[in-house]
């Protein structure tokens, strides 16, 4: 026996010595390194909502139109396209001879008006379970209907798929037939869900297309030569894409790295990668160092995302925060008020943006830049602009402090009133702003009028624990754009009577059902909604409704406003600038464009390229 | 024959003149002399097992200063917050005008130990965090000695009982800690008393198993078989002759699974199920420090409470195997 | 001794199907929500289907046999949310081999340096090199893997001049990842093979050796150490056979995409089916690590039995 083991040793240690060959090292200059922390569960474009698993999609596959680094729109996979009289019926002639290539980058097939057909009968088969098969619902024609048919829902019939709004009149025609008039039709190509996918290969593979980067076809700007999970994906340059002239960098090499945030910075100053993101922990020590200092840049704003505190009206928590009390609270509209004066986003947001909190902020629940009508921003509409409500104000919070207590008391609350705020401890830096709220806000309005108890949800399934089943009383909450419209920031407001309401945020329906305080300040916020949306060709209309009733919502202090995605300091060797923007969509994802210099991007080179 | 029955005879008749002889008062009682070396003699004998290791125990003097290093460590963490001028370890330390945060301030006369990235006092953090660890670690060995020996003593002894408990012990052993982790933190809220759960739930089957090993190993020598012969009872042979023999490697294996519990409290928290950011633990504060460990200037927030758990896990391995060497009669002498 | 292994070994096939049993139990506990890698922005149509298809909604009875009915056909499944629609087993193969051969290098390393430490610690006790390993243990022990580990990493990479990520293909991008995972083992074989030394030395056997008149070393390692090395001689075969799960921090930090780390996050996603394939190998892997380490013992060590039941009570 004991022959056995040193039989068994000697054994594991030829084996483990014998798989270690000699190098090759190779590093050529237009290719872009980068670390990356968590991988892609599938490539399969047509059925992730998440955005580092679009990435893959938005390099490797056109869309119909592009935007360019200005945030225009130009022509893509489509040269031409136009809209019939009621807004019902797009047509687009499709670019020809564009190709399909494969993993090595040879040339498959031809992309024809089918493979946008063949796509979305795809993500429009339920068992495929596509993420984004809900942005298809009222707006293109009858693919709801075909959806709940397939799956058998009730009140639904099987329907044909030729019955859906979408429709190859020869190889290079494609129509879509709508719902309903969509002044924002074209954003919304811009996205996953209206990609094309080789047709054939769809059928073929059906649920396995995309598992790896050999069971797809690419069309876009590269092609995925190398998948291997958890070691690195590699990107190379079409040189078959009807646009290579704009590509620049030819390879794109991402390496795997758990740990990215801790080591990618060190690999930084070694020169090992070309890009890494700069905590807000270690901004500071960077910062001071003149060395390093000149190493780190930003990534380009974002403006798809906004944050903002919701205030729950039907508080579903434990007893012993009071839930009883809370509703009576958050029903008085001067207590709203208190605490929405008296919420310093500044202070919470310079957690992870300590340099420039400001630029994060906002008054509005719509992003700044998110929407401009003839040259004047969105959130400068005039009934922003008049609102009372312009961010953190001491003064006025203590007032409406006073005024809520009076009103409070005689409606026999009790003093301080819990406000139970819940944050995913899985989640960056959440924790970190929960306590500084809490200190912040307890400050400003005293703990005699208010308790913040901040407690950590589950790291799993928080939404579903927390914020669908009401267990919280006021809870920071972001929501990103579905398309470049106003209305797609109501969504989440917006409570039509039946709705689920667990799936729309802070429970507003609840007052009206419930005939509470704060009822027919809801009811009107409801009402303006729908009247904004009832304006489908005169933008300026639509866009004055939609901002009324944004502001009637923050005017009430049903939300507190509080910042867009803060912008992560990196340090990288391209020029965001250059890169395609939109705020809606993946243009942002997309590496054609950009190229690689020879140095990492400095603080006042990356503010030149903002203002060029 | 004969032979036997005279000298019988003449053994009763000395002993009859014997008892029948007159004896004076001296002769019948008398002082013995006191002599001190007989005194010696009597006090050997009289061994107490407690006392010499006490005695073996302090001889070791490192192990002596690192105990009393702990005694006033765990003393202190619990004194700490009544000191005068103390922060409270969850504040957030912010010039109220602007409410710009104190972060990432380095060691001076006001932070001791500096603040962290969000500008909370890491001094009292530390110590919170320690004294967290520490009852984190205590109770979970507690748990761990208490289910442990008792199972692994009747696992390893009692052969009927092996074929059941090697199968829970499998059982146990391979159902990974995350599941239930996660179905803990599903179930209950997140805290001290939950992790305390969660860590102790399996944390006594290593024990078990080691004790079940060692208990094999002597179950049949010979003194034990001696024992089984004369009809020593199964609970008898345990007390007295199984677990004595084993007091000093399962005092090293308690002493370190302190520690030991404190270290899997840093793993926890690496993988992200670890306690809340108002509870804070040493696991939490060298998670926070990993991420500024590249940065030089930072990296005090790393280093001390590394520091920290060091001196307590030295402390522990230091302090368990001496004793675990005191509590071993062959040392005694 | 062949009759007592062949039952043990048919009764280890009962433990593997009550642990994966139970896990699967207790998998089903867990929030649907994971079930899905876009859970929010699906319908409510599409999870009820999702749920339908994956056969979340039968009785779990009959989920069980349905389980072990494709196992026994040796079929683990398909990933659904690590990696979705690739079966189970493409995806470990390429991940296992990996593991086990840093695993079992770092051991290797281990052993041949920890074993005699600890038998040189204990024949020179209280002496210079005692002293010396005692602080390296103590180093090792005090201080956490995840701190030491990326000194190491940070500090090794500079000084060997090599890339801080590791390479397959570059041998030396092996050594740290080896050297830092072997530490802790040094340290443990060192630390106990010294305790039980010293633990036997005080034996009644080692003292009539010495009065027979044999010498320190003959001592040392010929009694003291093959007694000694009997308790720790279980832990050997498990050790090797557990290389197969990697190490977490290890692999993340240097970015080896081999299986540490891997049941943990495939748990935190809910990833059913890779939860009970890895589950399978890791407690197969156990198992057959007790049963190696028992006999090991056995062979090491006349005097314990594990079969017969002589004296049993």
């Amino acid at each position: 026996m004991r022959k056995l083991v040193s039989g068994i040793l000697s054994a594991a240690m030829v084996a483990s010595l014998m798989a270690v060959p000699a190098v090759a090292e190779e590093t050529a200059d237009s290719t872009y390194h980068v670390l990356y922390s968590g991988e892609n569960s599938t490539l399969n474009y047509l059925v992730t909502s998440t955005q580092a698993e679009q990435v893959c999609g938005a390099n490797t596959i056109d869309t119909l139109v592009e935007y360019d680094n200005k945030g225009n729109v130009q022509a893509g996979l489509a040269t031409e396209w136009g809209v019939s009289e009621d807004g019902l019926t797009w047509t687009f002639t499709l670019r020809e001879g564009v190709k399909w290539v494969d993993h090595t980058g040879a040339e498959v097939a031809e992309v024809t008006a089918n493979d946008f057909v063949a796509a979305m009968k795809y993500q429009l088969t339920p068992e495929y379970e596509s993420a984004n098969v809900q942005n298809f619902f009222g707006k293109i024609k009858n693919a709801e209907e075909y959806f709940k048919g397939l799956a058998g829902e009730e009140g639904y019939e099987e329907i044909a798929f030729e019955e859906v709004g979408i429709k190859a009149v020869d190889d290079y025609t494609l129509e879509y037939t709508l719902e309903a008039p969509c002044p924002y039709f074209l954003s919304t190509l811009v996205y996953v869900n209206n990609m094309p996918a080789y047709g054939p290969q769809l059928e073929e593979l059906g649920e396995s297309f995309g598992t790896d980067n050999e069971k797809m076809y690419y069309c876009g700007a590269y092609y995925m030569a190398e998948f291997e999970p958890q070691v690195k994906h590699v990107y190379k340059k079409n040189t078959l894409n009807w646009d290579a002239d704009q590509v620049y960098i030819e390879t794109i090499e991402k390496t795997y790295n758990t740990e990215a945030g801790t080591i990618g910075p060190e690999m930084i100053k070694r020169g090992e990668v070309d890009e890494a993101s700069i905590g807000a922990d270690i901004l500071d020590a960077w910062m001071a160092d003149p060395e390093t200092s000149e190493l780190i840049s930003k990534e380009r704003s974002d403006t798809s995302y906004s944050y903002f505190y919701c205030m729950n009206f039907n508080p579903n928590f434990e007893e012993e925060y009071a839930p009883a009390n809370w509703k009576l609270a958050v029903n008085n509209e001067n207590f709203r008020k208190a605490v929405q004066f008296a919420v310093n986003s500044i202070a919470t947001i310079s957690i992870s943006e300590p340099n420039a909190p400001q630029q994060y902020q906002s008054k509005t629940i719509t992003p700044v830049t998110f929407a401009t009508l003839d040259g004047v921003d969105y959130t400068q509409n005039e009934a922003f602009t008049s609102l009372e409500y312009q961010g953190f104000d001491m003064d006025k919070a203590v007032s409406y402090k006073e005024a809520a207590m009076e009103e409070l008391t005689a409606e026999g609350a009790t003093f301080p009133v819990t406000v139970l705020v819940k944050y995913n401890p899985s989640s960056n830096d959440w924790d970190k702003e929960c306590v500084v709220l809490e200190q912040q806000v307890e400050y400003v309005l005293g703990t005699d009028f208010i308790d913040i108890v901040v407690e950590a949800g589950p790291s799993e399934n928080f939404l579903s624990e927390v914020r669908r089943s009401g267990e919280y009383a006021l809870m920071k909450c972001n929501w990103g754009a579905d398309y470049a419209d106003p209305e797609t920031w109501t969504d989440p407001f917006y409570q039509a009577e039946g709705d689920d309401l667990g799936y729309k945020y802070q429970f507003m329906r609840t007052a009206i059902n419930e005939g509470t305080a704060a009822a027919a300040d809801v009811q009107t916020y409801f009402d303006l909604v729908e009247e904004a949306k009832s304006y489908t060709i005169d933008l300026e209309a639509r866009y004055d409704a939609f901002a009324k009733a944004e502001a009637f919502l923050i005017d009430k202090a049903f939300v507190i406003p509080y910042g867009i995605s803060v912008s992560s300091y990196i340090c990288t060797k391209l020029d965001v600038f250059e890169g395609q923007n939109a705020a809606f969509g993946i243009s942002r994802l997309r590496y054609k464009g950009m190229s690689i210099k020879d140095h990492y991007i400095s603080m006042t080179e990356f503010e030149e390229n903002a203002n060029k | 024959m004969a032979f036997r029955l005279q000298k019988e005879k003449e053994l009763q008749d000395s002993m009859v003149q014997n008892l029948q002889r007159q004896l004076s008062e001296e002769e019948m009682f008398s002082f013995a002399e006191y002599n001190e070396e007989a005194g010696e003699k009597v006090d050997f004998t009289n061994y107490s097992y407690w006392r010499s290791t006490v005695q073996t125990f302090c001889r070791n003097k490192l192990a002596v200063t690192l105990l009393c290093v702990t005694i006033v460590l765990l003393l202190f963490t619990f004194i700490q917050p009544y000191l005068p001028g103390q922060y409270d370890p969850n504040k957030v330390n912010m010039d109220m005008m602007t409410f710009v945060a104190y972060r990432n301030v380095a060691p001076n006369s006001q932070f001791w130990f500096g603040t962290n990235v969000i500008g909370q006092d890491l001094w009292a953090r530390i110590w919170a965090g320690t004294r967290n660890s520490l009852i984190i670690g205590f109770s979970v060995a507690m748990v761990e000695a208490c289910v442990g020996i008792l199972v692994g003593v009747l696992w390893g002894y009692v052969r009927k009982l092996d074929f059941i408990f090697t199968e829970i012990y499998n059982v146990l052993d391979n159902i990974p800690n995350t599941i239930l982790l996660i179905l803990i933190s599903y179930i209950l809220k997140p805290g001290m008393r939950t992790m305390i759960f969660a860590m102790s739930l399996t944390g006594w089957i290593q024990m078990a198993r080691f004790i079940r090993n060692q208990i094999l190993v002597i179950r049949d020598r010979d003194y034990n078989m001696a024992s089984r012969c004369v009809g020593s009872s199964t609970k008898k042979i345990i007390t007295k002759n199984l677990l004595p023999y084993l007091v000093s490697v399962i005092m090293l294996r308690i002493a370190l699974s302190i520690p030991g519990a404190i270290g899997s409290e840093v793993f926890i928290t690496y993988i992200g199920l670890g306690l809340p950011l108002e509870v804070p633990s040493l696991g939490q504060l060298i998670n926070e420090g990993r991420s500024l460990m590249m940065n030089a200037s930072l990296r005090y927030q790393l280093i001390i409470p590394t520091a920290v758990l060091s001196v307590i896990t030295i402390s522990f391995y230091v302090v368990g195997n001496a004793f675990s060497d005191a509590a071993d009669p062959k040392n005694h002498m | 001794m062949i009759k007592y292994l062949c039952k043990r070994i048919a009764r280890s096939l009962l433990t593997l199907v009550i642990i994966l049993t139970v896990v699967f139990c207790l998998l089903r506990l867990m929030p649907i929500e994971g079930y899905f890698q876009n859970f929010d922005k699906l319908t409510e149509t599409q999870i009820q289907v999702g749920l339908q298809e994956m056969g979340l909604t039968d009785p779990l009875p009959v989920q069980i046999v349905r389980f072990y009915g494709q196992l026994l056909q040796g079929d683990l499944g398909v990933s659904r949310v690590y990696r979705a629609n690739v079966p189970v087993m493409d995806i470990l193969a390429d991940k296992i081999p990996l593991s086990i051969r840093l695993g079992s290098m770092s051991l290797l390393l281990a052993l041949i340096v920890g074993l005699p430490m600890g038998g040189l610690m204990a024949r020179f006790k209280g002496k210079f090199f005692d002293k010396f390993g005692t602080l390296f243990i103590v180093f090792i022990q005090a201080v956490p893997a995840a701190v030491y580990y990326l000194f190491i990493q940070m500090f090794g990479t500079e000084l060997l001049g090599i890339k801080m990520t590791f390479d397959a293909e570059d041998w030396r991008s092996w050594i740290l990842p080896v050297l830092s995972m072997s530490l802790g083992n040094i340290a443990y074989y060192g630390m106990w093979m010294r305790r039980y030394m010293v633990d036997e030395s005080t034996k009644d056997y080692v003292r009539l050796a010495k009065a027979k008149g044999a010498g320190g070393s003959r001592i040392t390692f010929r009694h003291i150490m093959r007694n000694a090395i009997v308790p720790l001689a279980q832990y050997i075969p498990t050790s090797f056979l557990n290389t197969v799960i990697g190490s977490i921090y290890i692999e993340s930090l240097y970015s080896i995409p081999g299986m540490g780390g891997l049941l943990v996050d495939v748990i935190k996603r809910s990833d059913n089916t890779m939860v009970q394939a890895i589950v399978l190998l890791y407690a197969t892997v156990g198992i057959i690590g007790l049963i190696l380490g028992d006999i090991l013992m056995v062979i090491l060590d006349p005097r314990i039995s594990l079969g017969k039941k002589a004296g049993g009570r």
